[in-house]
């Protein structure tokens, strides 16, 4: 077992590469989609959870984005953006053009599933924190067939603000092992789901021994998740995070 | 007779780089593309285990990429911190 401080030999070294922008899918004010298709190299070696560094400008200046395509598709990457900061990097990527080139480096990063050890796995995510995660559940789902029961709790503010619920809804609706719990902080009143921060969640169900819990989000959720997961008694080991900024 | 060998101490660039680990959040870029300069400790944050194990570019690069600009890079022929962009 890693701790996700260590680092992971079997993760493939990072490379420059350059990219066509082809598609871009606006979910909402906040988020979007976007799609880029490898033009040198043709192929990204990538682990689900991994991330890239784009080069938004001539002086320098990268933002890091994580891949939410699955690693079995080597010949391009998709990026969750969220828009809402309306940073440097949502601008750059707000202004490109379809066929526009990008620069990067990667995969980077160390937030991967685990081999095998754990016999369930939780995906915990905030907002954005999301974007990993889709790329892992696709990757077990999908890529391994895993047959392991897997849940997602995914905690956002309000439910204008979700996407990819009916690519999730469909994964439960085909797979009796995958579970998803979206949660709103500030809901509407037609909503009829979960209600309240995954941290309530978290904190009200049980899990089996032997879970590996996957958390991405703000720090403060991570911080409040972990606590209540080590006094829950999962072990350290078991709790593999990536901060959010 | 004189010792042939020629020893000689090898600058390998200009540039220095520093941690801020109040900055640093383990996303391990620095490691993954410089990793002849940086490692993580035990705590999971990046040190520098010396300053010639990249060339300048890639420590640069190493620094860029960094999500929270945690690294500084100092040009040490000028003085002049090259990144993070002092202006900024």
């Amino acid at each position: 077992m890693l701790y996700s401080w260590q680092m992971n030999p079997e993760l493939n070294p990072p490379k420059q590469f350059t990219a066509k922008f082809e598609e871009k899918i606006e979910f909402n004010d906040k988020f979007a989609e976007y799609h880029f298709e490898l033009t040198e190299p043709h192929e990204i070696g990538f682990k689900s959870g991994q991330y890239v560094s784009i080069q938004i400008d001539d002086a320098g200046h990268r933002r890091s984005y994580s891949i939410t395509s699955s690693p079995a598709t080597q010949h391009g990457i998709e990026l969750l953006i969220d828009r809402s900061p309306g940073g440097i990097g949502s601008q750059y990527l707000d202004n490109l053009k379809f066929g526009d080139s990008i620069r990067g480096i990667g995969p980077m990063g160390q937030f991967v599933l685990a081999g095998k050890g754990e016999e369930a796995l939780v995906f915990i995510a905030t907002g954005s924190g999301i974007a990993p995660m889709r790329s892992m559940i696709l990757d077990l789902l999908q890529v391994r067939q895993d047959q392991r029961e897997i849940v997602l709790y995914w905690g956002m503010r309000n439910a204008n603000d979700l996407f990819w619920l009916d690519e999730f809804q469909g994964l439960v609706e085909q797979l009796p092992n995958f579970h998803f719990y979206p949660t709103l902080s500030q809901p509407h009143p037609e909503w009829t789901l979960s209600t309240g921060r995954v941290t309530d969640l978290v904190l009200a169900h049980e899990f089996r021994p032997a879970t590996g819990f996957y958390l991405c989000g703000r720090a403060n959720m991570i911080q409040d998740v972990s606590k209540i997961l080590t006094e829950k008694g999962v072990s350290p080991t078991n709790i593999h995070v990536e901060k959010f900024f | 007779m004189s010792d042939q060998r020629n020893v000689t101490t090898k600058q390998i660039g200009k540039y220095q780089v520093s941690v801020i680990r109040e900055k640093c959040i383990s996303a391990a870029s620095c490691v993954a593309i410089a990793g002849g300069v940086f490692e993580l400790d035990e705590e999971g944050i990046a040190r520098v285990i010396s300053q010639e194990g990249n060339d300048d570019e890639t420590k640069l690069l190493a620094a860029q990429s960094c999500p929270t600009a945690a690294i500084e890079v100092i040009d040490t022929e000028t003085g002049v911190q090259v990144w993070p962009i002092e202006s900024e």
